[in-house]
């Protein structure tokens, strides 16, 4: 998101008029310009972006640095081929043009496409590449088309002339089947000095790759922004909410599993309860408050919040002398068990001892050492030793809480 | 005109009065030409540390002594005189041209524009010189520009500290920042005093 005046030297020498990158050298080159101010004006809406022509009758600025895409896209029409490129005179122009950019503040670039062969010589093409870097201007140069003799050595000199601090870049792009813009994506021109590319750059090169003009969402972002927005926006929000959901509904099935299993547990206790009852009068009068214990310890497995940890002590209280008002209570609970926040896991609470015997103690006509009693206790916690192995954290919460 | 000190500077005096520093705007200090970009922001310091040279310093690019030093202040200031430390080996500068309250200057400017004052430097690898100004041509300094077209002789200018001293003013000469452009006028936006005081007229 650098903030940056750009300004694109555009070679329109005869040399364009070779078709041997398709459509035409001229017409990728086009395509590719359209492409790089689409990018720089959306990686930050403050960027400005001018044009100027190389060749022709002389190096002519087309468009001042300016935001308007519109504007940049417009001069690109009607342009001529023609004349030589002054690859010097451009570059030195292209300068001229950014200092007298408004904004003081942006950095300043130039990109040149230098289709055609230099004919200036290395010693000056260096000094003009120091003067650049001595005013802190970067240059980024695409090399493509023509390919004689010392241009790539010519334009290598200039860069390393210019590069402070790996600002300024140069590509080589041959002829080939893949057109120009597409080669130049993926490259540090379009990315932007590796700060992580633009979304527009992203998106257009997961197109190129794709091989299909499928924008992310199917709307091409430079057509309609706000439509490429709303889009994304929306996505986001489905996926945050779906991600909720899940997870609701892995809670909702875990507890329902739990649930499940604490009245297996249950039924067995009864089952053992009854057939050592006969042989303990004491167990007899133990079994009653079992009975009731058991479903006290089902009630606050129904209980869902972690708040209502000391109601779970109340109501299991409640619960004991009265049946009827457990059952109705019991009804109430399991209507705001869909409410229950992903604290309240009940098994935690039961897996924790010391608020089981809490509760235990709470309750009237039961003695926490009765065996039968420890019995429950004893196989609670191993039903409810898988869950906590699962959720370790949770158990430390409770202790806070209480 | 530079001038030596006439006591001692291990005096508090000395440094106290150095401390425009303070209000230097040092995000936003830029310089051209310089060797490592960002290291200009390391020439700014207190007046004690002004021979400490174990941090960074400015330097220029190889083959080129030519530097360009941005520096903008958080309020206005007024400037009594300049103070520099250069490198030694002839890295030191020796020239000085200031420009006042201009922003986007670059080397081609800064060579064809008149300054608001030049001097003439010597090697002051202690600190110990002033050079001053024209106060009243630095009466309200927003920010200043330091030219240094030469070196000593050496293929790169080297600059360990600048200093300033003078006062710092609150006031800050500053694009007018809030202003609201009306297509129509909307009375409700423009009640006087006497329209809300209760008189006869209102404007709703």
């Amino acid at each position: 998101m650098v903030l940056e005046a750009t300004m694109i030297c555009i070679d329109n020498s005869e040399w364009m008029r070779n078709g041997d990158y398709a459509p035409s050298r001229f017409q990728a080159q086009a395509d590719a310009v359209n492409l790089i101010c689409g990018a720089k004006t959306q990686s930050n809406p403050e960027n400005t972006v001018g044009v100027l022509t190389m060749a022709g009758k002389g190096v002519r600025v087309l468009v001042t640095p300016t935001s308007d895409l519109g504007k940049i896209l417009a001069c690109m029409h009607g342009l001529e081929i023609g004349g030589e490129m002054n690859l010097a005179a451009g570059i030195q122009v292209a300068q001229l043009a950014l200092k007298h950019r408004q904004n003081k503040k942006q950095q300043q670039r130039i990109i040149v496409f230098a289709g055609s062969p230099v004919m200036h010589d290395k010693k000056a093409l260096e000094m003009i590449g120091k003067k650049l870097k001595k005013n802190s201007v970067a240059l980024d140069i695409v090399n493509f088309g023509e390919d004689d003799e010392g241009k790539t050595e010519k334009l290598e000199a200039l860069l390393a002339a210019v590069n402070n601090n790996d600002t300024s870049h140069i590509v080589h792009v041959p002829a080939g089947p893949t057109a120009l813009s597409d080669v130049l994506i993926s490259t540090p021109i379009f990315t932007g000095d590796g700060e992580g590319g633009s979304g527009f750059a992203a998106s257009a090169a997961a197109a190129a790759a794709g091989g299909v003009s499928g924008f992310e969402f199917g709307v091409d972002p430079n057509l309609d922004p706000e439509l490429a927005l709303a889009l994304r926006v929306s996505m986001e929000e489905e996926r945050a909410r779906q991600e909720a959901a899940a997870k609701q509904a892995a809670e909702e099935a875990s507890k329902e599993e739990k649930g499940g299993e604490e009245q297996d547990a249950t039924m067995t206790e009864r089952a053992s309860e009854g057939a050592s009852e006969a042989d303990n009068k004491k167990i007899e009068i133990a079994d009653d408050d079992d009975t009731s214990l058991q479903q006290a310890l089902a009630m606050s497995m129904d209980e869902p919040t972690s708040s209502q940890g000391l109601q779970d002590t109340e109501m299991s209280d409640a619960a004991a002398e009265d049946p009827e008002l457990a059952l109705a209570l019991q009804l109430s609970v399991q209507d705001s068990t869909k409410d229950s926040s992903s604290q309240a896991d009940v098994s935690k609470l039961l897996a924790d001892q010391s608020f089981v015997s809490s509760i235990l103690a709470s309750l009237p006509g039961v003695d926490p050492n009765d065996p039968s009693v420890k019995e429950v206790l004893a196989s609670m916690q191993n039903q409810s030793e898988p869950q906590q192995k699962q959720d370790e954290d949770k158990a430390p919460k409770k202790e806070e809480e209480k | 005109m530079a001038c030596t000190h006439d006591h001692s500077c291990e005096d508090h005096d000395c440094s106290s009065s150095w401390s425009l520093y303070k209000h230097i705007d040092l995000s936003k200090v830029t310089a051209l030409n310089e060797a490592n970009p960002g290291s200009v922001k390391s020439v700014f310091k207190a007046w004690e540390e002004r021979l400490n040279s174990t941090g960074e310093h400015l330097e220029s690019n190889e083959g080129d002594p030519e530097l360009l030093v941005y520096i903008p202040f958080t309020s206005d200031v007024k400037i009594k005189s300049i103070s520099i430390v250069g490198g030694a080996d002839g890295t030191s500068p020796s020239k000085l041209r200031v420009f006042i309250n201009r922003d986007g200057i670059d080397f081609s400017d800064a060579q064809s524009m008149q300054p608001v004052q030049e001097w003439d430097l010597v090697e002051n690898l202690h600190g110990m010189l002033e050079y001053q100004t024209r106060y009243s041509k630095f009466q309200s300094v927003a920010n200043i520009t330091l030219h240094f077209p030469e070196s000593f002789g050496s293929d790169t200018t080297q600059i360990h500290y600048i200093g300033f001293k003078g006062e710092a003013t609150q006031l800050k000469r500053d694009v007018v920042a809030t202003i609201v452009y009306e297509i129509t006028p909307n009375p409700s936006d423009h009640k006087t005093r006497a329209e809300t005081g209760g008189g006869l007229s209102h404007v709703e």
